[in-house]
């Protein structure tokens, strides 16, 4: 527990001082650090769940996207301030989760995954036609920063932290979560369900709470999408964004909420340098993806624990 | 009345070519239990492959064959390399398929760059008939599409439940340990069933590829079709795949004619209050 603790001061600390001893600031702490930390809680949102309820959902992107595009359409189309439209596009992107979650929560395993992928693709479709209130294909750009208490938030180093702060305050939530009453109920919904039935659990509220809380972080993930990468259009939410997302997951490790950011890191950094090499970086990610999924399906997180697993079973068999 | 006969007409066309499409979909599903989401990407490849052919030889027929097998050949090596080992990992399956999607859709923007194409539809179909009583004609090509999907539905049902290979097919996903046991090579039907569903889909990019121009972002719209026309039918089911195609198709052209902003969010109203009722879909079995 107490090196569990120091880890994550360490890597706390090594992302408090990143800005300062990173070479070339101005590209690696937007292009990497904001970039991972905004992905990062994407991600978290899907790991949650995944981790929690044993389900992988590809619709986190559409709560972000509509939480995203509420904020882009209100600042940009109609004047609204942020303080007022950042909490409602939340609140929007959450209560949507009500919705999608009644109908995705009563499947699991490969349906869940197909139904939450239509959502995000319908999101997509949506954007794509409804040209009056999205723009179309082209979207919304040039959505300004946010400015809070005379800090402006468009320069990189206000926002790497402003981005870190919400990445630790979730991440930590996401922790307290699980050790409360209500996680180890849902780790028990996650491996015998009809057990936690017959003991006279309701399991569905329970199911119900944690798909909403995921799509509630998606929700302030589609947001901080907006404030970094300052425009949105369909392809924010399409079927390329959606596998980019499920890469992270999987190959940081879908099974451990670090994993997000571990993976969101490692994709990041990896996008940041090939891309000025190839314009291939989505195929190199694919394989890279593919590679993981066969050889290592617990990601980089559980790469330790799976060789000490193969370890245990060779000196198993050969004493 | 016209708008009305048109965007009906239309919408039965297209829904014939989402038959032709998912129908693969669910074929491997319902036989195997294998989940392929690479196949938008899959139906855009057989685009570019038939629309090239068709090009070089001036022969839509050529084009479509080539789309076919082709694909055919593209998913036989797709599940013998990527996907067989781990055949009985339903999600982990699905994941790896993504991940084709993924390399696959980057390696065609790279050869075929952001353009759309379309294939021209072949001289002997490419004529208009007249809707009787009204005056007006309609191409027939969208009425062949509609045609070759209702022979596409009937063999399939003929040859999987009716013919001796289809009884083999049938169960050896039932008990693959039994049949094996009864000397039919097993993994040679899986992969039988991999390349017919693969040729499907494959025929069908060639045929959409003719009806509806293609490009960069096909991949996510057919595959979204694809996926709605399973949901709402019931995944596996050969006659959901027929309804989903119908509703998406139908439902979908009128939202699109008449309410066109908000056309994606009708379908997305049916997909959602008939799974309220029916969360396996309307055909399929209880999971």
């Amino acid at each position: 527990m107490t090196r569990k603790r120091i880890m994550y001061a360490t890597v706390l600390i090594l992302a408090i001082i990143f800005p300062f001893i990173t070479p070339d600031p101005d590209f690696w702490v937007s292009s990497g650090g904001t970039r991972a930390l905004w992905l990062g809680v994407t991600a978290l949102s899907m790991s949650f769940l995944n981790r929690n309820l044993g389900l992988m959902s590809l619709g986190q992107l559409f709560f972000s996207g509509v939480a995203g595009y509420i904020v882009a359409i209100s600042s940009v189309t109609h004047n609204v301030k942020f303080g007022t439209s950042v909490p409602l596009a939340i609140l929007a992107g959450t209560l949507s989760g009500v919705i999608i979650g009644w109908i995705a929560l009563k499947t699991k395993g490969v349906y869940f995954l197909m139904l939450t992928l239509a959502v995000t693709l319908g999101l997509y479709s949506f954007a794509n036609q409804a040209q009056e209130i999205t723009r179309g294909h082209t979207g919304i750009n040039s959505i300004p920063s946010p400015i809070i208490f005379g800090m402006d938030f468009a320069y990189v180093k206000p926002l790497y932290y402003l981005f870190l702060g919400i990445a630790v305050v979730l991440f930590a939530l996401c922790k307290f979560l699980e050790k409360t009453s209500f996680g180890i109920a849902l780790k028990g919904v996650r491996d015998n369900e009809d057990r936690m039935i017959s003991m006279g659990y309701r399991t569905m509220p329970l199911k119900m709470i944690a798909f909403v809380f995921s799509s509630f972080l998606a929700s302030i993930a589609g947001v901080m999408g907006v404030f970094y990468v300052t425009n949105i259009s369909p392809d924010s939410v399409g079927l390329v964004r959606s596998i980019d997302l499920l890469v992270i997951v999987v190959v940081g490790g879908a099974t451990y909420l670090g994993g997000a950011f571990v993976g969101a890191i490692l994709i990041a950094v990896f996008e940041a340098i090939i891309q000025d090499f190839t314009q291939y970086y989505v195929g190199a990610t694919g394989i890279l993806f593919i590679v993981v999924l066969m050889l290592a399906p617990q990601g980089l997180m559980g790469i330790a624990a799976q060789v000490r697993a193969r370890r245990a079973k060779k000196t198993g068999a050969s004493a | 009345m016209t708008q009305f006969i048109f965007t009906f007409l239309n919408g039965l066309t297209l829904a014939g070519l989402y038959f032709l499409v998912a129908s693969g979909l669910t074929l491997i599903f319902g036989l195997m239990r294998v989940i392929n989401l690479a196949h938008g990407a899959f139906y855009l490849l057989a685009g570019y492959v038939s629309w090239t052919i068709a090009d070089k030889t001036d022969n839509w027929f050529y084009g479509a064959v080539a789309g076919a097998l082709t694909l055919g050949v593209f998913g036989t090596l797709v599940y013998v390399l990527l996907l067989r080992k781990f055949q009985y990992e339903e999600l982990r399956v699905a994941l790896i398929t993504l991940g084709v999607s993924l390399v696959l859709a980057q390696a065609m923007l790279a050869i075929f760059g952001g353009d759309y194409y379309q294939t021209n539809s072949p001289e002997s179909v490419s004529f208009s008939v007249p809707i009787p009583g009204l005056g007006l004609s309609y191409p027939f090509f969208r009425i062949f599409v509609l045609i070759l999907a209702i022979i596409v539905a009937v063999g399939l049902w003929v040859f999987i439940s009716k013919t001796r290979y289809g009884a083999i097919i049938r169960a050896g996903v039932d008990d693959t340990t039994m049949v094996s046991a009864l000397g039919i090579n097993v993994q040679a039907v899986f992969i039988w069933i991999f390349f017919l569903g693969s040729v499907l889909v494959g025929f069908a990019g060639s045929v959409g590829g003719t009806t509806n121009s293609f490009g960069m972002g096909t991949d996510g719209d057919y595959l979204l079709f694809s996926l709605q026309v399973v949901i709402i039918g019931g995944l596996g089911s050969i006659g959901g795949v027929a309804i989903g195609s119908f509703l998406v198709g139908v439902i979908g052209q009128f939202a699109t004619g008449y309410y066109p902003t908000f056309a994606g969010i009708i379908t997305f109203a049916m997909l959602i209050l008939i799974l309220a009722f029916r969360p396996q879909g309307i055909l399929g079995k209880k999971q």
